[in-house]
């Protein structure tokens, strides 16, 4: 029997191969999930919005330039009326998609990073560190952390200060957007160690440390790669449930009036007295599209933990 | 039950008190405003005064042992210092006044979330795949997907601004008198309606998912089958063979759930002004009242790890399985 011949460029070409078709296979699957595509297609919708929302309303409206009346039912001058000060309510809410999806973006990143280091490091290394780490996590996953983070914003926000910049972004939603990721890590890291202790019994583990690998090489090019999957799924639901935190933050207080998101202009809209004047147009608008959003992420995270998680498959 | 899981379960439970302990002594070091900080910036007082104000609060000596034994003896006395807004109360009496109105609201909604919840995951869990399940899990996540604020709000709207059928705001009436105590239950009722349907709204989504997969995997299990191969009805082997059994895992959730809930339905109490710990936190939020925020913080976790701890007992006690 010869052996095939083994070259660099055709181990490439298998490698890459091996991929398209697993690629393939996870389209037919996902497509056949009807509400993941539903949820997707939403999420394209606000991904668009949040892209370029001065392409569809024109630029974000100031108190300075609005000239319609005060609490303005819906016009056709007004497709969604006016708030308190005249700004028109169709440019704000579109305008509010930018702000709350980069908060919800930036603090998902944080989230899954502190969750996927610590849990695979916890779960690889083992040990005294992994007890420490778990303890920790604990710590955090009994923690009311909604109050904690009520408890850490105005505290960051005093000592840095409102006005600062950081990156770019404003002091203020920087502050939401870490006190959201260093509250809200800990069930992903849970997840993530306990797959990890399955991924690292494996043999190909054992082999890649008989050959010399170092610890951190066997986690990165190893472990990682097989707890992938579960990190998507993860950082999708972490979407959902980091703009239902954000959404609540601003809502009581902690959100920059000069960059509205839905839930500031909630707040908004609950300081002018809006609901016991019935001016539902100030409220619908932010609050069908948080919840539209957030139902959207918690779709295509069910459907991709369904597709991409083989254990999911077997519960059902 | 063996002494070495309760033994273990208390460990836990201490740990994350003293963590918590821990970490309200670090916060208070962190926040802005101490004499160095303040004084500075006023001329007319002197490098001995502000020594004497350090004296006088214990800041001259060092932060560790001194000053954290001094926090850590206060609050296990209970003296968690005093409000800066309300002047001259203690932060356990200004917490102890809105104690009452948040537990008779989420007491409530807790209940009827429950019964809602629980029976609608059971019929959906069960009938999982047909149009029952879809609308009734479809509207679950839906109602999941809903912070409390976003449901209130529109109630407001209909049934207050709209249909004029209950107050928008507050508990009692202000400035009502009453003629008995029926006609003062009468105007607290009026006013628990729409506060306590928000709460209770907001958590059946998450108490119907929950139970739902519950019911759905206890459906897989061999003595369903053999309930039904012993030719019970349907009806019967839901109510006396799968609900019991779903019902330990999904109750045991929502024991250890029930310390979240206040924090959580902090919104629902700003939405209808209800004078609970919510306002409370979002008061002490908006005027910086750090010491009544932290008071909050340490109250709600020892709760929430009080009754994480009492539900890991009793389900241990329940399920030997889990009793390792």
């Amino acid at each position: 029997m010869t052996a095939a011949p083994v070259s660099p460029a055709g181990v490439r070409r298998a490698r890459w191969r091996l991929r398209v078709r697993n690629a393939r296979a996870f389209g037919r699957r996902y497509a056949a999930r009807t509400d993941g595509v539903v949820g997707a297609a939403i999420l394209v919708f606000f991904a668009a919005l949040a892209l370029a929302p001065a392409l569809f309303v024109g630029p974000l409206q100031t108190v300075t330039i609005a000239t319609a009346g005060a609490l303005e039912p819906p016009s056709s001058a007004h497709l969604l009326g006016t708030d308190e000060v005249g700004r028109d309510l169709l440019n704000l809410t579109v305008h509010g998609a930018r702000v709350s999806m980069v908060i919800g973006l930036l603090a998902t990143l944080i989230t899954i990073l502190l969750g996927a280091i610590i849990g695979i490091v916890s779960g690889f290394v083992g040990g005294r560190s992994d007890q420490v780490l778990m303890r920790f996590t604990d710590f955090f996953l009994v923690l009311p952390t909604f109050v904690l983070a009520i408890v850490l914003a105005p505290l960051i926000l005093d000592i840095v200060g409102t006005d600062a910049e950081v990156f770019g972004i404003r002091a203020t939603l920087m502050v939401i957007i870490v006190v959201i990721g260093v509250t809200s890590w800990a069930s992903t890291a849970r997840v993530i160690r306990s797959q990890t202790l399955s991924v690292r019994e494996r043999m190909f583990v054992d082999r890649a440390r008989v050959i010399g690998g170092s610890r951190a090489h066997i986690m990165r090019r190893h472990i990682l790669p097989n707890v992938v999957n579960l990190i998507v799924a993860n950082t999708v639901l972490t979407f959902a449930g980091a703009i239902f935190t954000e959404t609540t933050l601003s809502f009581i207080g902690l959100g920059d009036p000069f960059a509205p998101s839905w839930g500031q202009l909630l707040n908004a809209a609950q300081g002018s007295g809006a609901p016991g004047l019935g001016a539902w147009w100030y409220i619908a608008p932010p609050a069908f599209c948080v919840v539209v959003v957030i139902l959207a992420f918690t779709l295509v995270g069910n459907a991709l933990d369904d597709v991409l998680n083989p254990k999911a498959g077997i519960r059902r | 039950m063996s002494a070495r899981y309760l033994a273990r379960q208390s460990a836990q439970a201490a740990f994350t008190i003293v963590m918590i302990v821990l970490l309200n002594f670090l916060l208070f070091r962190m926040m802005p405003g101490s004499p160095d900080r303040v004084n500075p910036r006023n001329p007319n007082i002197t490098a001995e005064q502000r020594e004497a104000a350090k004296a006088r609060w214990g800041l001259d000596k060092p932060l560790i042992p001194d000053q954290l034994v001094a926090f850590v003896g206060s609050t296990l006395q209970g003296d968690l210092g005093y409000s800066m807004k309300f002047q001259g109360q203690s932060v356990v009496k200004v917490i102890g006044d809105r104690f009452w109105p948040t537990i008779l609201l989420i007491g409530l909604a807790e209940l009827i979330a429950i019964v809602l919840g629980l029976a609608l995951g059971a019929y959906t869990g069960w009938r999982r795949g047909g149009l029952a399940d879809r609308i009734g899990n479809g509207l679950s996540l839906i109602l999941y997907s809903m912070p409390y604020f976003v449901i209130g709000m529109p109630l407001i709207i209909i049934f207050a601004a709209g249909l004029g059928l209950f107050p928008t705001s507050g508990m009692l009436t202000a400035g009502a008198s009453y003629d008995g105590p029926l006609d003062f239950l009468a105007d607290l009722v009026s006013h628990l309606v729409l506060p306590v349907a928000t709460i209770s709204l907001g958590l059946i989504g998450g108490y119907s998912i929950l139970m739902r997969s519950s019911v759905t995997e206890t459906r897989a299990e061999d003595y369903i089958a053999t309930a039904r191969a012993k030719g019970l009805t349907d009806g019967k082997i839901l109510r006396s063979h799968a609900i019991p059994n779903a019902l330990l895992p999904a109750v045991t959730l929502i024991a250890i759930n029930l310390g979240y809930v206040v924090g959580g339905a902090i919104t629902a109490e700003i939405v209808f002004n209800w004078p609970g710990l919510g306002t409370l936190t979002v008061d002490a939020l908006n005027s910086r009242d750090y010491p009544v925020l932290q008071g909050i913080f340490l109250f709600l976790g020892v709760s929430v790890v009080v009754a994480n701890f009492a539900a890991d007992v009793v389900y241990g006690y329940l399920d030997p399985r889990v009793r390792r």
